[in-house]
């Protein structure tokens, strides 16, 4: 039998056991809840309301300022619905009745007592627009001429500070990866402490070798892990689209992209070590204890991550994105808030692929060296020693 | 045939196995005897591959044995070992798969293993709600499953009640009679092994102390022991004292000295009663086991 179908077998078996792992399922679940919530409530609380104003005109004049409102409403959040009126008396009559928020008759723009801003400055600044052009265009200039002078390429926006859709993707990409990184790390530490607490691994390694035991396990539990953040991602942002709460930035895809690449990488590596915390104890309650130097270097990386997201340029979430241990928490966050050039995206990719393949090396020498030892949970210098 | 050759292995400054060497034929049921701390297991493990020893090799039919070939192989560790939820035929079928069966040749005999070893209801069951007995029968289950080329028991018949035990021999004893598969099994049940082995390897402190057929080992320590029993004169008669180099062990057993002819103590016997039975005394495997396990350890502490 070749290697590779000895490590197929074993990730299937993972893979089997996993979907019929009721707490799998419902842990799934709610994390899909947990997501879809954030995003709903995000929308609720500090998403973009659109505003609606009926606007009456009187005469042609008006209705050219109207329509330009109309056509420039987008840009402050509204909607305009234009409604014609006879005489200025009646338009009057009308935004008294509370029929239409405003109306424009000649040069008065009729609007009952404090009206907001949005819709006084949309109605001023399209008012100066259709008079400026006229000025111009009594001064013979051409149409392109005009837009030129009243249309100059607008300012840039750069959004800063809390809320922004960057930022939420961030926090949410940041505490996927944490939660998954380490649910599925401590899932591979706990499935191979069971094989060895139940004894079963004797019979296993009676017909296989230690590194495709290892290697189809780690496998077949990232398979499980890759679905659950992928699931995860597609949902979030499926609801984002659905109820349209929350503005997804350009960054978006690309984000998510990273997400799952990064959890791809920081599962491998990050299982690798957990796999050797399980190794090299021998019963299910010392788990925890041999794999806290990993759970606090999780924490870590989330800790930064979160600390860092509404300083995406700072020198400690640049230094942890070529620290592979932290670097999958916080890159897909930078990424998401577009504040990661592509050279350190490819530098922090190198390096965590480099560390990837040299943890599974480490732990696949260890594995085969510890698994059968059974007794008291080995020290790290041991562990070191047996690695030579 | 299966040749452990010049096997040795160190634990640190602990001696596991000390230039062990055995060969088992094929068909043969073979036990594997000795105290507790003798490198059974550590003799077993090497040989199914799981230890690797400092030196020496096993061969299986003139080869050595390497990875494939001991992927053919059956084994049952000394310490049982299941997965807990794993469904027992489930179980059964995926070890067949490691072993290198087909998909659908493993679910086959998994199901046959099952019926046979009487635990077909249970296929859809967690091994963990299994009784102790049948998690034992799924073990060896685990063990035969891929029709193995030869079988490899640590220790298989402890914790077993006596109908389990009839099982297994009778299990055993058919793979190792009808498919031709050296069955090799260590126990410290000596009665059970005599009854059931062809052979057996008697090992202390990582040395082999004797091997060969069972039959012929106790026949070989037969030699000076004697049983005579006269008609109507039960315990150690006065006749036997007058017999020179004979020494009553009791029970109608009598230890002659060397040079001494048993005709003699039979001539005495007969002039004392008629003689209802007479002929060498043959050790249980029992005996025998007490015998050169004492006798090793005395030439030991000799040195």
């Amino acid at each position: 039998m070749s290697g590779r179908r000895a490590i197929y077998l074993t990730s299937r078996r993972e893979v089997r056991e996993g979907l019929r792992s009721r707490a799998l399922i419902i842990s799934t679940g709610i994390q899909v809840a947990i997501v879809v919530a954030i995003v709903i409530v995000a929308g609720i609380t500090g998403g973009d309301e659109t505003n609606e104003y009926d606007i009456g005109y009187v005469g042609s004049d008006a209705k050219a300022v109207v329509d330009e409102a109309r056509s420039a409403a987008s840009a402050f959040d509204a909607e305009v619905s234009p409604r014609e009126y006879a005489d200025p008396a009646a338009a009057r009559a009308a935004v008294d009745g509370e029929d239409i928020d405003a109306a424009i008759a000649g040069r008065e723009l009729i609007a009952r007592t404090d009206p907001s801003d949005t819709l006084t400055s949309l109605l001023q600044s399209s008012s100066r627009e259709v008079r400026g052009s006229e000025a111009l265009r009594s001064r013979g200039l051409s149409e392109r001429e005009i837009d030129a002078a009243l249309e100059p390429p607008p300012l840039a926006l750069v959004e800063v500070g809390e809320g922004s859709g960057g930022s939420r993707i961030a926090f949410i990409g940041s505490l996927l990866l944490y939660v998954a990184i380490l649910s599925f790390g401590i899932a591979v530490a706990t499935a191979v402490v069971v094989e060895k607490s139940t004894r079963v691994v004797e019979v296993i390694l009676a017909a296989i070798r230690p590194v495709q035991l290892l290697t189809g396990k780690v496998l077949g539990i990232g398979l499980l892990g890759l679905c659950q953040v992928t699931l995860i991602a597609v949902a979030g942002i499926a609801t984002a689209l659905i109820t349209g709460s929350v503005d997804l930035p350009d960054s978006t895809a690309g984000a998510a992209v990273l997400v799952v690449v990064y959890f791809l990488l920081g599962y491998l590596m990050y299982a690798a070590a957990f796999a050797v915390s399980g190794a090299i104890v021998s019963r299910q309650e010392d788990v925890q204890s041999a794999s806290a130097p990993l759970t606090i270097l999780l924490i870590a990386g989330y800790l930064v991550a979160i600390s860092t997201i509404d300083s995406p340029d700072s020198t400690i979430a640049e230094i942890s994105t070529f620290f592979p241990p932290l670097a999958p928490m916080v890159v897909p966050g930078r990424a998401a808030q577009g504040a990661l050039p592509a050279w350190e995206l490819a530098v922090s990719i190198v390096l965590m692929l480099a560390a990837t393949v040299l943890l599974l090396w480490l732990a696949a020498r260890i594995y085969d060296r510890v698994v059968l030892r059974m007794g008291a949970p080995l020290k790290l210098r041991q562990v070191l020693r047996l690695a030579r | 045939m299966l040749e452990l050759d010049e096997l040795s292995k160190r634990y640190g400054e602990t001696v596991a196995l000390d230039r062990l060497g055995f060969a088992v034929d094929e068909g043969q049921a073979f036990g594997f005897v000795g105290p507790n701390g003798a490198g059974k297991t550590t003799a077993m493990r090497i040989v199914i591959g799981v230890l690797a020893a400092d030196a020496g090799e096993v061969r299986w039919r003139g080869a050595p044995l390497d990875a494939e070939t001991r992927r053919r192989f059956g084994y049952m560790p000394e310490e049982r070992g299941l997965y807990p939820k794993m469904a027992v035929g489930q179980q059964l079928a995926y070890l067949g798969e490691l072993h290198g069966m087909s998909d659908p040749r493993a679910r086959e005999s998994a199901a046959l293993w099952m019926k046979r070893l009487g635990i077909a209801e249970r296929a859809d069951d967690k091994v963990e709600e299994l009784s102790l007995g049948n998690q034992q029968r799924v073990q060896l289950g685990t063990a035969l499953v891929h029709e193995p080329e030869a079988l490899i028991l640590d220790e298989p018949f402890s914790g077993l009640d006596p109908v389990g035990v009839d099982v297994l021999s009778e299990v055993l004893l058919g793979v190792a009679r009808e498919r031709g598969v050296p069955v090799i099994f260590s126990s410290h049940q000596l009665e059970l092994v005599e009854r059931l082995c062809d052979a057996v390897a008697i090992i202390r402190a990582g040395r082999l102390v004797a091997t060969g057929g069972v039959a012929e080992l106790r026949a070989e320590r037969a030699g000076r022991r004697w049983r005579l029993e006269v008609d109507g004169a039960p315990g150690t008669p006065a006749w036997a004292a007058r017999v020179a180099g004979a020494t009553p062990l009791g029970n109608d057993v009598y230890e002659l000295a060397e040079d001494t002819d048993p005709q003699g103590l039979l001539d005495a016997a007969r002039a004392a009663g008629p003689v209802t039975r007479f002929g060498p005394e043959v050790p249980t495997l029992a005996e025998l086991f007490r015998d050169v396990i004492g006798r090793d350890s005395e030439r030991e502490a000799a040195r």
